[in-house]
């Protein structure tokens, strides 16, 4: 007979993996409890797999199907309840057929059952029958799970999120781009037309007098139809991009099952809870997405899950949970990865931090607690004292952060809970194809920027700047922020017409692009802002990939290529500069050096303070708020106290009047420094027993200095 | 000869499409009960319906006595993944009972052949 009903496998492949992610999204959602209607429908999948595999003769995995089907049709008829002994058998059938799938694509056939496996079906058809049998002695699911596992994981040396190849698109929007195409088509006819037409107008422009009418009437016309060429373009081009994206199930799916997979090897019980997985995300980011989850989530569960001893013994389910939400937010999509773990320790991080020499102590007692547990994504730091299986060695969440902050334009932050668990936030652009680029010139040079790194362009009188420390700094709604030459920082040659030109235009105004990443910011100063637009992002080629000046290229008008510059690099780049020229600051011996504590919880402000102080040898330790301000003096004594007035937790004025009351700083000079120059807040100020009330808008870093010594004098 | 494939499971019923195509028949394809009925009605050339037992709502059972009580006397075969004879068990009547697997390349064809012979 001439038909193969072989042929049919792939189909099989991919409707099992259908099936397959129903089951496991299933089971999930089964033990927050029992619906009828969901077991039907968990039952109908299995029983679907049943039936077309045993039409392929796939034998042992209508085997496995048939057993899950039993079990749950024994749940359905609520002959056994569930219970977490029962979910993880149903998990683990799951987990078996997805082996069975996968070996499936790749090998194209199917291994028979080994014993153990028959022995698991076996169990699973066996307890359906009569339920008692799960309360037996010997327990299903641990004596059954690690040889099937491991036996299935032989060939695979490493965990792997999956994401396939292929794409399936709805017809609907296949069609719509089809239809789309087929205007562009008559669009284009209308295009030949004028052309023709232009030709006819060349001829007998000389000869007509009016011929200018009818260039007129020409001009019209090729306008509107350019026009129309925009908009069917943009549609097409908006089209063809959604098809591109894919949900995010594709990776967490295999998520919760990589869960279940290395928390039975490291001996521990998580549950996998996974929200948001219909979110579409373009397909390049998904496939750029999986390495960074997985290491998340190996080190939520190496490092964040305690065993089940432990947990018990602090007062927590002995299962953990691991948990992965998306959701979309404007342009992103945010991913919250969060465990109910021990939580990131900050005496581990920062005796971590300390020994292998990333930072001092005296940056160590400068920094917030959210600055320490930061300090995690700093390279060659990894907090595993042990160095376990699953975690490895080498690799630590310095990876984690490059990958999506360079490779996929997103952020990355943490926050933690001694005891209670960390969380993982993953801010992703939806797309990485396109995106709102503003093009810029500097030094006669047009440079792009992607706008999520833009915090705005403000053009202020040259005069506004103000020098500190060497630098200029500019206040932006009380807070410092430095001011750097685009064209110096990163040292773009001025090109020859342009020379004279910047120089003359803005004499009066200045021309300020304010990047930021998370907190920190930098004005650069640009000659103008050419355009703001959604452009398509191309990717560098091979032999820049090396550049880490540039992420990328976008091409405007009349086919130019205008680099993107990195902005988190820009940013490194300006510290580094910064840091050159701390280091030339005298060097008093530090017991004759006056120490200053500085309280504001702007970071830019906080660090230009420091700087200024710094290059006149003041010894600084920096607060971010009136809180920390206060805990800070009290823990050490400090000469003199700088303070911002707005600040969470714990204003200025609060902070100074708290300090009088305090032994050690009943007379030290404390300075407010602010941007609120009303005469009230001043006289505030002085009555809460500040000794000088200084403006942010007049600030001079001499008359700050030259206040400093007469106080401390 | 124009037969009506029913399954919920759009890939067994093009695998089981397959087989009938193969064998030199005109297949109509429905996904549930009521899209059957719909077809039947627009196609009064089918001769045949090759049904699948477990379906959401109505099961093929409750569609072969649907077709009964609306005096629609079709040869009607009923395939099922799971034990035929229990299948058959609920409704004798029914023309055959077949098991979905691997040989139903040869069985069905087989049965067709025995029921077409029996209504005729």
């Amino acid at each position: 007979m001439a038909l193969d009903i072989k042929k049919f496998i792939s189909r099989f492949i991919e409707e099992a993996r259908d099936h397959l992610g129903r089951l496991t999204q299933g089971l999930a959602d089964l033990e927050q409890g029992i619906d009828t209607e969901q077991i039907n429908s968990l039952f109908r999948s299995a029983h679907t797999l049943k039936g077309s595999s045993r039409m392929l003769k796939l034998e042992p995995i209508t085997l496995v199907a048939h057993s899950l089907e039993d079990l749950l049709s024994a749940l359905r008829d609520k002959r056994l309840g569930s219970s977490a002994g029962v979910s993880a058998l149903l998990y683990q059938a799951v987990d078996t057929l997805t082996d069975q799938v996968e070996a499936l694509e790749a090998k194209g056939e199917v291994a028979e059952l080994n014993a153990t496996q028959l022995e698991f079906c076996k169990k699973l058809s066996a307890l359906a029958e009569n339920p008692d049998l799960l309360n037996t002695p010997v327990t299903p699911a641990t004596t059954a799970s690690p040889t099937v596992v491991s036996e299935a994981k032989a060939e695979q040396d490493k965990p792997a999120l999956k994401s396939t190849d292929t794409v399936r698109i709805k017809l609907s929007k296949l069609e719509e781009l089809i239809k789309l195409m087929g205007e562009l088509v008559s669009n284009h006819a209308g295009m030949r037309e004028l052309a023709t037409s232009a030709r006819q107008l060349e001829k007998t422009a000389e000869s007509k007098p009016n011929s200018h009418l009818e260039m007129q009437q020409f001009s019209r016309n090729i306008r509107e139809t350019v026009l129309a060429q925009e908009d069917l373009m943009q549609e097409l081009h908006d089209k063809a991009l959604q098809m591109r994206m894919l949900p995010l199930g594709i990776v967490l799916d295999s998520a919760s099952r990589l869960v279940r997979d290395m928390a039975r090897s490291l001996d521990k019980q998580v549950e996998c809870r996974i929200q948001g997985s219909e979110i579409e995300l373009d397909r390049q980011m998904i496939d750029q997405l999986a390495d960074p989850m997985i290491h998340l989530l190996r080190n939520a569960l190496d490092h964040g899950i305690e065993p089940p001893a432990e947990r018990q013994k602090k007062g927590k389910p002995a299962r953990g949970l691991i948990k992965i939400t998306a959701r979309q937010d404007a342009g992103w999509v945010v991913l919250d990865i969060s465990d109910d773990g021990a939580g990131l320790s900050l005496e581990a991080i920062r005796d971590k931090a300390l020994k292998k020499g990333l930072v001092t102590e005296a940056d160590l007692a400068e920094m917030s607690d959210q600055e320490v547990t930061d300090l995690i994504f700093l390279p060659g730091f990894s907090t595993s004292a042990l160095i376990t299986e699953v975690s490895g060695r080498g690799v630590g969440m310095d990876v984690v952060k490059r990958s999506i902050v360079d490779e996929l334009q997103g952020v990355i932050s943490v926050r933690t809970q001694l005891g209670k668990g960390a969380c993982f936030t993953l801010r992703l652009p939806l797309s990485l194809a396109k995106m709102r680029v503003l093009t810029i010139s500097a030094a006669g040079h047009e440079l792009g920027f992607t706008a999520q790194y833009i915090a705005e362009l403000l053009s202020v009188p040259e005069a506004s700047l103000i020098k500190v420390a060497d630098r200029n700094a500019v206040i932006i709604r009380n807070e410092f922020v430095p001011v750097v030459k685009l064209a110096d920082l990163i040292g773009l040659p001025v090109k020859a017409k342009q020379a004279s030109k910047p120089i003359a235009a803005n004499k009066k105004a200045l021309l300020l692009l304010v990047i930021r990443v998370h907190t920190e910011k930098l004005a650069l100063i640009i000659d103008k802002l050419l355009d703001e637009r959604d452009l398509v992002i191309k990717q560098l080629p091979e032999h820049l990939h090396s550049n880490t000046l540039i992420s990328g290229m976008v091409t405007t008008g009349q086919n130019k290529l205008v680099s993107l510059l990195h902005v988190p690099y820009l940013l490194a780049k300006a510290r580094k500069v910064r840091g050159t020229a701390k280091n030339e600051t005298p060097t008093l011996g530090k017991e004759q050096r006056k120490r200053i504590l500085v309280v504001d919880d702007s970071l830019n402000t906080r660090e230009i303070e420091r700087d200024v102080l710094e290059a006149w040898g003041y010894q600084v330790t920096l607060a971010e708020h009136g809180q920390d301000g206060l805990d800070k003096a009290r823990a050490e004594v400090f000469d003199a106290v700088l303070t911002d007035v707005e600040m969470p937790i714990m204003d200025g004025f609060t902070l100074t009047a708290r300090l009088r009351e305090e032994e050690n700083y009943r007379d030290k000079p404390i300075i407010i420094i602010t941007s609120r120059a009303k005469e009230s807040d001043r006289r505030r100020g002085i009555e809460v027993g500040a000794d000088a009330y200084i403006v942010k808008g007049s600030f001079d870093q001499n008359s700050l200095v030259d206040t400093l010594k007469i106080l401390l004098d | 000869m124009q037969i009506l494939v029913v399954d919920d499971d759009p890939l067994a019923g093009e695998m089981i499409a397959a087989v009938l195509e193969d064998q030199g028949h005109q297949v109509f394809q429905a996904e549930n009960a009521v899209v059957a009925l719909e077809l039947l009605n627009a196609q009064p050339g089918v001769e045949l319906v090759v049904s699948d037992m477990n379906m959401p709502l109505v099961s093929g059972v409750e569609l072969y006595r649907e077709l009964q009580t609306q005096g629609r006397k079709l040869p009607f075969i009923l395939l099922t993944g799971d034990d035929p004879e229990a299948a058959r068990a609920q409704e004798p009547a029914i023309d055959a009972c077949l098991m979905k697997d691997f040989s139903m390349e040869e069985t069905l064809p087989a049965a067709i052949a025995k029921v077409m012979a029996a209504s005729s």
